[in-house]
């Protein structure tokens, strides 16, 4: 009897002491994202000395040009909305451990198909409100799917062929952008259309304009980025299938050993991850593009997801601040192009230095946890 | 000696993919598009292709190597980036925009050194500090893509280099006149023979030597080259340095050969130090095996001029991504090769 009671008030005291881990590593991973940040500002900060420029000067900027206004804040906002998505879509997949460099590939076919479904079904439908909404269904619909088949793509050739998914998704992300761009500038080409763009969306598809009023930022783009992050954390903590993705991502073994499918994971997983770079394709379509230009010069938004992901921890409610500072940052950056002679290129320099920094303190964590709980299951 | 065999059968396989590739193709080609392959098989398609496939070349040979040893390097295609910017840069500064022949190569030499210091502060952090390596190397990645670029917009006020200057060939008089072998042996650029020098090189040293020996061991089996006295550490930092600077060495290449940095978009390196990658996993670690698949490659990206000379019309922009497809073809077919086994492990060395 007391042996059982022992063991009991053993498990639980171990129980406890988990919990507290937990919280340390929360609090430790924190620790780790705000020291990485900081330190990459710092040496950019040092960059635009050693170039000459002023870098208190530059600093002040950053926060003017991220925070500053009205103006600032609904442009950080917007830049937040993609980076939160983008984000949330390599961290189910990194947290699978699956690598999916393809984000960036994902939403430009999710982007593409978004505009495409709705220009074509638009002369079918009633124009106005009701029209704009069943439009907006309709192209996310599209974005959803074509990004998620462009994501189970490389899943199904790493989990039935073997290939290396960071080596073939980088492939597809130049087929991607390779592809779209030939068809904006060639068949999908819109008749009346002055640069190389497909035909401009509806004026009535767009989303409403509350709270701030900037033509390429609505809250709603913003809350859709939110549920979405509500929905997946729900997915990953609270269902089967979730928790398959990640005990195969973290404890492959075992994972195999309860009988999960770890091809099928794979493939799930990546196409999830892609449907929701679809999405962001959709979004960053409807409520900044209003068409589709040249994927060539849209913006890096799937790589600097993977910058989020990682600072985040690959956890999808870290992916919200991450992505809220990003957005910052990339906000500052179109501040700072314009006034001030510095080269906006640094800023991307200065998210390779944060994604950098997280890569080194994240592995110690990570040994430490393994170590520190496995010892004691033993 | 089962190993040879191995080798001889791995070597049966990859020439015989890369030549039924090559004559699907053809055939493909010329009896539905109605190709004239003689017009698309030039010399000048010839050296183009060995041109575009020596930055892979000497990128993937790096690659292999740091593989080898048991360090992922990832970061190939941003060392490469850095090759080619700091090449640009330093023939900017001395000669601005018509450097001498002679500063092409200081400014290579420049080029090795400074990715050779940035290897360095990577190779820290990786083995040290037991970095994660996919992470880092992308990173790494990153850090080219905005740097390259930023660094030009400081020199030249914009993400592109004006024109400096390319390399001349070296043209052997008298036998260059040579029919076909002539025009590609002895009318080349040097890096092109440099590259195919350092090939053999490479290949002698990681197969027929002592120090070979030990790189291969690092990855497979580091428990017993350290039990037979050799730092397992100090090898894997050799390696993964060698890797940094034959990346940035591929950069310079590249950038001697076009003549001018290219900073928009992914800039000039486009994918080409993602592709090494495929280029040694193709060739089974073994660097002939890199250099063969490279020259699939670069024959691959040059296709385009091809068709274009010969009057095929093919949509540029579709064709230049025939080398990402074949990619990922290849590694569909031939994703599984072996990996040394203690790829992505740290190990603590015992002093």
């Amino acid at each position: 009897m007391s042996s059982v009671s022992d063991t009991d008030e053993s498990k639980s005291r171990l129980e406890r002491i988990a919990g507290y881990l937990l919280d340390a590593t929360v609090l430790e991973r924190i620790g780790i994202a705000v020291g990485a940040t900081a330190f990459a500002l710092l040496i950019g900060l040092v960059i635009v000395a050693l170039a000459g420029y002023d870098p208190f000067r530059f600093a002040t900027q950053l926060v003017v040009g991220a925070f500053g206004s009205e103006r600032a804040i609904a442009r950080t906002l917007r830049f937040s909305t993609l980076f939160v998505l983008a984000g949330l879509a390599v961290a189910v997949a990194f947290r699978a451990g699956v690598f999916n460099i393809g984000v960036q590939g994902q939403f430009v076919v999710g982007g593409i198909a978004c505009v495409m479904s709705i220009i074509w079904t638009a002369p079918y439908l009633p124009t106005g409100t009701v029209g704009g909404v069943l439009l907006i269904g309709i192209g996310v619909v599209n974005a959803i799917v074509f990004g998620g088949l462009y994501g189970a793509l490389p899943g199904a050739l790493k989990a039935y062929a073997g290939a290396n998914e960071i080596i073939t998704t980088i492939m597809l992300n130049f087929i991607a952008i390779g592809v779209v761009g030939w068809l904006v500038n060639g068949p999908f080409r819109g008749e009346e259309a002055t640069s190389v763009r497909t035909e401009q969306l509806p004026d009535y598809v767009a989303f409403p304009q509350v709270v701030f009023s900037d033509p390429n930022f609505s809250v709603v783009g913003f809350g859709i980025a939110v549920l979405s992050v509500i929905g997946v954390a729900f997915v990953l903590t609270r269902t089967r299938y979730g928790y398959d993705m990640v005990t195969s991502g973290y404890q492959a073994t075992a994972a195999r050993f309860s009988g999960v499918d770890s091809k099928q994971t794979i493939v799930a997983t990546m196409t999830l991850s892609g449907m929701i770079a679809g999405l962001t394709g959709a979004v960053f379509a409807i409520m900044i593009q209003g068409s589709y230009t040249d994927p060539a010069g849209i913006g890096n938004y799937g790589f600097d997801g993977i910058a989020v992901s990682l600072l985040a921890a690959n956890n999808p409610i870290g992916v919200v601040p991450a992505g809220i500072l990003f957005g910052g940052l990339e906000s500052a950056g179109s501040h700072i192009q314009i006034r001030s002679d510095v080269p906006v290129q640094l800023i991307n320099g200065i998210i390779g230095l944060v994604v950098l920094f997280v890569a080194v303190p994240e592995l110690f964590r990570m040994i430490g946890a393994r170590m520190g709980l496995g010892g004691d299951d033993r | 000696m089962s190993d040879d065999g191995l080798l001889q059968q791995r070597w049966v396989r990859l020439g015989a993919s890369a030549a039924v590739v090559l004559v699907v193709l053809g055939a493909v080609g010329s009896m539905m598009f109605g190709w004239d392959l003689e017009r698309l098989l030039t010399v000048g398609f010839v050296n183009r292709s060995l041109q575009m496939a020596t930055p892979i070349t000497l990128a993937a040979i790096g690659g292999l190597y740091a593989e080898k040893s048991g360090v992922f390097n990832i970061g190939l295609e941003g060392f490469m980036i850095i090759g080619a910017i700091s090449t640009a840069g330093v023939l900017f500064a001395l000669g601005g925009t018509t450097p001498s022949q002679g500063d092409i190569w200081i400014a290579m030499v420049a080029a090795v050194l400074v990715s050779l210091v940035l290897t360095a502060i990577f190779a820290v952090l990786l083995i040290d500090y037991q970095a994660d390596q996919i992470v880092a190397g992308l990173a790494v990645w990153f850090i080219g893509l905005g740097f390259a670029p930023f660094v030009a917009s400081l020199v030249w006020g914009s993400r592109n280099s004006p024109g400096l200057a390319s390399i001349d060939n070296v043209t052997v008089p008298g036998l260059s006149e040579i029919p076909w072998i002539g025009p590609v042996v002895f009318d080349q650029s040097p890096l092109v023979l440099l590259t195919l020098v350092l090939v053999i090189a490479s290949w002698v040293f990681l197969y027929r030597t002592r120090y070979g020996y030990w790189v291969q061991a690092a990855g497979e089996n580091p428990k017993a080259l350290d039990t037979a006295g050799v730092n397992v550490t100090r090898v894997r930092y050799a390696t993964v340095l060698f890797s940094g600077a034959m990346a940035g060495f591929g950069g310079a290449v590249l950038l001697a050969h076009a003549g001018n940095f290219v900073g928009t978009g992914d800039t000039m390196v486009n994918g080409r130090g993602w592709i090494a990658i495929v280029a040694y996993l193709f060739g089974n670690y073994n660097p002939l095996g890199a250099a063969a698949a490279a020259v699939l490659f670069g024959g691959l990206d040059m296709l385009q001029v091809q068709f274009q000379t010969a009057g095929i019309d093919v949509p540029s922009r579709l064709v230049n991504l025939f080398p990402y497809v074949i990619v990922i073809v290849v590694l569909s077919v031939w994703g599984k090769t072996r990996m040394p086994s203690a790829v992505g492990e740290s190990y603590d060395q015992e002093e």
